[in-house]
């Protein structure tokens, strides 16, 4: 069991020095060493925060929904655990994926929120990740929390792909397509260095969310293993 | 262009928020790591007497 | 096929129980009428915009209305242990989903007959010939509403602060429903045409079917719980 333990703990250790460093190299790609947009000016640079954790956000939900179907599944403590933390993560990036777009929006387009398809959607995933924490906060019974949790994960997984159709549908009937769209990526003559400082950060992104999601998931487990010795005196 | 304020304010607060959360999620990791040892410890008491 | 029989049994109680005691039936009545009165005087309606306007509200009215009929839906087995009882029986758990989906999909769809008229004098609509398409759309968002919310009905029976918790955790997951709806009945009510009409439908009908076959493999795990 210490064993183990230690191994987590070291594994741990590498990806938040991995990490530590590819968020300190993005943090100079994205603000110094990339130039700023022709359009946008210094503005653009939250693109390297946005993408990233928007990117992130979609992930955690994704692993969400794998815990919750193995622990449907399989019903073993660790996937509740890890579709939990996911989700608590998960809520962190998504609202700071909101806060960023609504930054972002206030320079380039004048308003601090619009309801165009990115942010709104953005907004949804936020609200269905809060409605999985409230409902895990409320219900009593452990082990009906972990099943009732497990099937919201899924049905707002398979849900998203048809809010995504909807949103977009909804707001692309009704935009005049002369509205310039600054979070639409333009490939053509984008600069090189453009695109280093956004994988830089979105490999910061994603290893420290590794990081976070490890620690968590830890916590998780640290507290399964103290109310076991609580219920049973001995592991 | 001068927006340089709106890219400090996001990149402030977004890694303002994660730090944040990260000494907190340490902070609860320390919490029950003491807990548990103490559980640990009181149990081993236990089966030894 | 003994789901259906089963179905129909427990949908046949649920009915006889509703009828002889008339709790859910009225209260979402009257609520529902209620609501499109408030929002006639909340909101000013310029008459050419009565068509543009008028879905969203309707079914905001529906909405509300459904879910107070949603956290009705199993009081019944709440009360002296009735729940534990019925999955004590040999019963298929999907049955009592199909049947509970079914009982509130007749609850809404009663409503709907009557406050849909209300909404068409009220709202002085007049475009008659797409009235059938207005109803397919109804029906179909109605199913998708009742399909969700009676698996999250049953995934916060327990909960605390259920009233507040299922419309939270339902209207997120409720968009698609929601927006097609609403908007496929503003097309047809403002162009007639059911070709524009026809995507928004055929994302109703995916919902209806992608959630009525997950909430029928997941409900037993929820109900059993």
């Amino acid at each position: 069991m210490e064993k183990t333990m230690r191994k987590g703990d070291r594994g741990r250790r590498i990806i938040g020095s991995l990490a530590l460093c590819s968020i300190l190299l993005g943090l100079y790609f994205g603000l110094i060493a990339a130039p700023p947009d022709a359009y946008q000016g210094e503005a653009q640079r939250i693109m390297y925060l946005h993408i990233p954790s928007i990117l992130t956000a979609y992930l955690s939900f994704f692993i969400v929904f794998i815990g919750s179907c193995l622990f449907l599944w399989k019903r073993e403590k660790r996937d509740d655990i890890l579709a939990y933390s996911a989700a608590e993560i998960g809520v962190l990036f998504t609202g700071l994926t909101i806060i960023e777009g609504s930054i972002w929006g206030k320079p380039t387009w004048g308003v601090w929120w619009t309801w165009d398809a990115r942010l709104t959607l953005t907004a949804i995933l936020f609200l269905i990740f809060v409605g999985y924490l409230m409902l895990r906060s409320l219900i009593e019974d452990e082990s009906r929390g972990a099943v009732c949790g497990a099937v919201l994960g899924i049905i707002g997984f398979l849900d998203i792909p048809l809010i995504h159709m909807s949103v977009y549908w909804w707001r692309t009937l009704h935009q005049s397509p002369s509205i310039l769209r600054p979070d639409k990526l333009p490939w053509e003559n984008v600069h090189p260095s453009m695109l280093i400082a956004l994988s830089v950060n979105f490999v910061a992104f994603i290893l420290f969310y590794f990081y976070l999601l490890s620690l968590r998931f830890r916590l998780g487990e640290m507290r399964e293993e103290a109310k076991a010795l609580k219920l049973y005196g001995g592991s | 262009m001068g927006s340089w304020e709106y890219v400090f304010l996001a990149y402030g607060i977004v890694w303002f928020a994660l730090l944040l959360y990260f000494f907190l999620l340490k902070r609860r990791v320390r919490k029950v790591e003491v807990e548990l040892s103490s559980l640990r410890s009181s149990g081993d008491y236990q089966k030894n007497a | 096929m003994e789901l259906l029989k089963q179905t129909g049994w427990l949908l046949w109680k649920d009915l006889l129980l509703e009828l002889r005691r008339r709790e859910s039936i009225f209260a979402m009545f009257f609520f529902g009428t209620l609501l499109l009165f408030v929002f006639h005087f909340a909101f000013e309606i310029p008459p050419d915009k009565a068509a543009e306007m008028a879905p969203g509200l309707l079914w905001l009215a529906f909405l509300f209305t459904g879910t107070l009929g949603l956290t009705q839906l199993f009081q019944a087995e709440r009360e002296n242990h009735c729940l534990e009882a019925l999955l004590l029986c040999p019963l298929d758990r999907a049955a009592l989903f199909l049947a509970k989906v079914s009982f509130n999909l007749l609850l809404m769809l009663m409503v709907e007959l009557v406050v849909f008229p209300l909404f068409w004098v009220l709202f002085n609509l007049t475009s008659w010939a797409i009235l059938p398409s207005l109803i397919l759309v109804a029906f179909l968002g109605t199913v998708g509403f009742c399909v969700l919310g009676t698996l999250f009905s049953a995934v916060t029976l327990k909960a605390r602060a259920r009233e507040l918790l299922l419309p939270l955790i339902l209207f997120p997951l409720m968009i698609p429903i929601i927006l097609a709806t609403i908007r496929g009945m503003e097309i047809l009510l403002r162009t007639g045409q059911f070709d524009e009409a026809f995507s928004w439908l055929r994302l109703l009908l995916g919902f209806d079917v992608i959630f009525l076959t997950a909430g029928f493999l997941i409900f037993e795990w929820v109900i059993e719980a």
